[in-house]
């Protein structure tokens, strides 16, 4: 169970809904599933080069590399590496813990593809020497555009389990 | 020797290995070692200008090397470093 303050969830819809058609990216803060803290990270896909996408597996790097760069955030998303670590101490600082990873998808449903399940079992390999909770992935699904779709999943041994998420 | 863990999309480099070792005074000579040993790498781990590349995070132990010294961190034959991609994904 996750919960997630309403201005939370909110701020979180208007980043997903201010950057489609790209999909937008951030990390979620807390205790013990009661999320606080809200960080946006900027979705820095479209400004890669093509080398630089080969941290993708197979399948995706071919769809990226057929798409102008604009149009790879349209499908994709890569996080900040000096926001995620800012965020990542500011909540430590703050004496709270990872709770979520959320990334929008504008076109498809709340579920996590393929590539989220490579790259959060690929995290699952660096978590533990940092000394980080195992966080939940939310997908932000913009596919019903009044009323978006917000779904928290937990990743584990490569299968994508959905977590219930609450409302305060 | 510092203990360097290799991310899985840098893995090709470094013969398939997901840790090597390397002695160094500091990450930035730690850069340059691993080049030494794995041709290709340092291009994959900085940008044009020499900087971390904008998707990977260097840590030393638990600390973002950014918080510390930066490149010019020193390092100790105890350390561990860790190359960690930043979270990523996508439809």
């Amino acid at each position: 169970m996750l919960t997630i303050p309403a201005t939370i969830a909110e701020a979180m819809i208007a980043h997903a809904r201010e950057l489609a058609p790209h999909e937008c990216c951030g990390i979620l803060g807390g205790t013990h599933g009661d999320v606080s803290a809200h960080y946006r990270i900027t979705n820095i896909l479209a400004t890669l080069s093509e080398d630089e996408l080969e941290r993708f597996d197979a399948p995706k790097l071919s769809d990226l590399k057929q798409l102008s760069p604009e149009e790879r955030a349209d499908i994709a998303f890569q996080m900040d590496s000096q926001e995620m670590g800012k965020a990542l101490r500011d909540i430590r600082e703050k004496e709270l813990m990872l709770q979520a990873f959320y990334h929008s998808h504008t076109m498809s449903p709340a579920r996590p593809s393929q590539t989220d399940i490579t790259i959060a079992m690929e995290f699952e390999g660096y978590r533990e020497k940092l000394n980080l909770p195992e966080p939940l992935h939310i997908i932000i699904s913009l596919l019903d555009a009044a009323s978006p779709d917000i779904r928290a999943y937990r990743i584990h041994n490569g299968e994508a389990t959905e977590v219930p998420i609450t409302r305060s | 020797m510092t203990k360097v863990r290799i991310p899985t999309p840098l893995r090709p480099k470094t013969g398939g290995k997901s840790e090597v070792e390397v002695s160094a005074s500091n990450i930035s000579e730690m850069i340059e070692h691993l080049e030494t040993s794995y041709p290709g790498i340092k291009e994959r781990l900085c940008d044009e200008t020499g900087e971390i590349r904008r998707f990977l995070n260097i840590y030393l132990n638990e600390e973002d090397i950014r918080f510390l010294e930066g490149k010019n961190t020193p390092l100790k034959d105890t350390d561990e470093v860790s190359i960690i991609p930043a979270i990523a994904g996508g439809r």
